[in-house]
């Protein structure tokens, strides 16, 4: 019986899988239906990215290293911010957009499908992200490139870099996640996404050692964007803490990502859908 | 048309499960209030105040399998609210929901999967895609076979002309076509038991009569339970066995069409016309008293040679209120018409 529920089980994740990937593909076949929007937004997106670039390179010129950190060190977390935030955005994209379904009750009939309702939700945001990966990858490469060749890093700093982008993406898809699910109570969620999302973010481009004790705590704990590339980048770029930085990494990421899921479940029982 | 039909033979207790089961169902949605005046964004942001508007109240009713069950009540009475309940979407307050014996809250996912559900506000196909495509999608998502899949959109096809626009996306579908195709999405999969929520609205006359064709063919032949809302009362004359209405969440009633009649007690009309002409006991009176005074009837309107006058059905044999009238006068002819099924319901709806 228990190995019956165990196939069954494994049966249905690959049909879960299968149609994961079914979805993506519908979902980007929809998309181009619109050519000139995707061209459009993804030359848009480039400009942008190039613009943000063009800014944090002006601040690195001006300054040269902020507390201590280098101007390569910077530019990494700078990179590994952007790079893990545009894999949350890729594959994870549609919680954050989540208002527009409480606002408009399209969650109603995503709830009516035999699935769960975040494997018909995300595959409905996936996109790909020519300009951000292009953007992150170049200031990754320029600033490790540097590091590489001064002999402060070694050829590992390339695997453990990219297994804290991974992490690091998982954690703001969990940060999403977990705010997204306030609009079962609140409905309205773009100014949390603000706080939690977007400045989060942004502060965390930068050393946390820039900000005073109780805010750099919080943005390792409560709002852990830390996580993403300020703690990796401490062992990768400066020998500080230790290896265990890794599993740390790991279980922190799983961690957040599996009470972002609780949490999910819970609001999705107070969902309040609107009237017709 | 066997494949709809051959399901898996029902166990003796399935047999004996209803397709629907409500219990107590209750649904209060709480608003926070919003506060007046100075920094009121602020303090409404703070404020544990909230008002409390009880959508639907103790509501509970069994539904059997087979049957067809219109459900029907002003807006804003509680209608969406019931089959969001019904259907997964919403957690009741309080109550319960058993469909075919499963709870759909806990159980969503198997539920769903024996489910079909149409909103006739929404569509759940895909906006952008050929209609085609969205049926190959559903059928992956609820795990159609191919042969089934194809077996199953030919009927559909046949009986809801979905031929003419198969290739067409869905976005530039008229909405009489969006909604045909919308239906035979939700009957993809083959559920016992199909939800629809205002499914006419909007639609014009050939639109409509095709569908209600194919919810009867649905009902009649393969033996699906059905539960629709509407306000459109030739769906209600045409298709439902059962009405229930609800109003300010509460059920107002639940039984057949007739009975809904016979309680609101709406009179029949019936106009005579006379050869040469009637006598009248005393003119300028509207009421006819029957010559052995065991009913009276109220004249509605008259004009040289007819005579229109109201009774209740319940009171009075047609026979004897015409013997009573042909005492008046030689009868040429004589029309009846029942209350009108939009009278009732306003009176229904108040």
């Amino acid at each position: 019986m228990n190995e019956r529920r165990a196939t069954d089980r494994q049966a249905s994740l690959r049909n879960y899988i299968k149609l994961y990937l079914i979805l993506i593909r519908t979902s980007v076949r929809s998309r181009m239906q619109y050519r000139f929007n995707f061209a459009f937004g993804t030359v848009l997106a480039a400009i942008i990215q190039l613009s943000e670039f063009l800014m944090i390179a002006i601040v690195l010129a001006k300054f040269g290293a902020v507390r201590g950190w280098t101007m390569h060190e910077v530019g990494y977390l700078f990179a590994v911010m952007t790079l893990a935030k545009t894999l949350y955005r890729t594959f994870g994209n549609e919680v954050h957009n989540l208002e527009r379904y409480l606002v408009e009750g399209e969650l109603d009939q995503l709830l009516t499908k035999p699935l769960p309702v975040l494997l018909s939700l995300l595959p409905r945001g996936f996109r790909i992200m020519f300009g951000e990966v292009i953007q992150g990858g170049a200031i990754l490469a320029w600033s490790l490139g540097q590091m590489l060749h001064s002999g402060q890093i070694s050829w590992w700093a390339i695997p453990q870099t990219i297994f804290a982008i991974v992490t690091g993406g998982v954690v703001l898809f969990a940060i999403g996640m977990a705010t997204a699910t306030c609009g079962f109570w609140t409905t309205r969620i773009s100014m949390l996404q603000n706080m939690t999302e977007d400045a989060a973010q942004t502060a965390a481009r930068y050393p946390l050692t820039l900000y005073p004790g109780w805010m750099s705590g919080l943005l390792l704990t409560a709002i852990p964007v830390g996580l993403v590339g300020y703690l990796p980048a401490l062992y990768i770029l400066r020998g500080e803490l230790g290896l265990w930085v890794f599993p740390v990494l790991a279980a922190a990421s799983c961690l957040v990502v599996l009470l972002a899921l609780r949490f999910w479940k819970f609001g999705i029982s107070k969902y309040q859908s609107t009237g017709s | 048309m066997e494949t709809i039909s051959s399901r898996a033979v029902p166990t003796v207790q399935a047999e004996r499960e209803a397709a629907i089961e409500a219990v107590g169902l209750c649904k209060s949605f709480k608003t926070p209030v919003v506060a007046q005046g100075r920094f009121s964004g602020i303090r409404s942001l703070f404020s544990r105040e909230y008002t409390t508007k009880e959508a639907v109240r103790d509501i509970g009713f069994t539904v059997e399998k087979g049957d067809f069950v219109g459900y029907i009540g002003p807006n804003g009475a509680g209608k969406s609210t019931t089959i969001k309940m019904l259907t997964g979407i919403l957690h009741p307050s309080s109550g319960s929901v058993r469909l075919a014996g499963i709870d759909p809250h806990r159980d969503r996912l198997r539920c769903a999967s024996r489910l079909g559900v149409v909103f006739g506000q929404r569509s759940q196909l895909w906006w952008d895609l050929p209609v085609k495509d969205s049926y190959d999608i559903l059928a992956h998502m609820y795990g159609v076979c191919d042969a089934d899949k194809a077996k199953r959109l030919g009927e559909f096809a046949e009986l809801l002309d979905l031929d003419e626009f198969w290739d067409t996306p869905v976005r530039k579908l008229s909405l009489g076509q969006r909604m045909r195709a919308d239906i035979a999405a939700a009957m993809l999969h083959d559920p016992e038991l199909l939800f629809l929520d205002e499914p006419t609205i909007g639609l014009d006359v050939n639109a409509k009569r095709n569908i209600r064709g194919f919810l009867k063919v649905l009902n009649e032949e393969f033996g699906k339970t059905i539960l629709l809302t509407t306000h459109d009362m030739d769906d209600i004359e045409q298709l439902c066995r059962r009405v229930m209405v609800i109003g300010g969440g509460r059920l107002t009633y639940d039984g057949t069409v007739e009975g809904l009649r016979r309680e609101i007690g709406l009179p029949t009309e019936i106009k005579v016309t006379y050869r040469a002409g009637y006598v009248l006991p005393r003119q300028g009176d509207d009421l006819i008293i029957a010559a052995d005074s065991s009913f009276a009837m109220r004249i509605v309107s008259r004009t040289e040679s007819t005579l229109t006058v109201e009774v209740n059905r319940q009171d009075v044999r047609t026979m004897d209120v015409l013997r009573e009238l042909g005492q008046r006068g030689e009868i040429e002819d004589v029309e009846m018409r029942e209350p009108d099924f939009e009278e009732i319901i306003r009176r229904v709806y108040g």
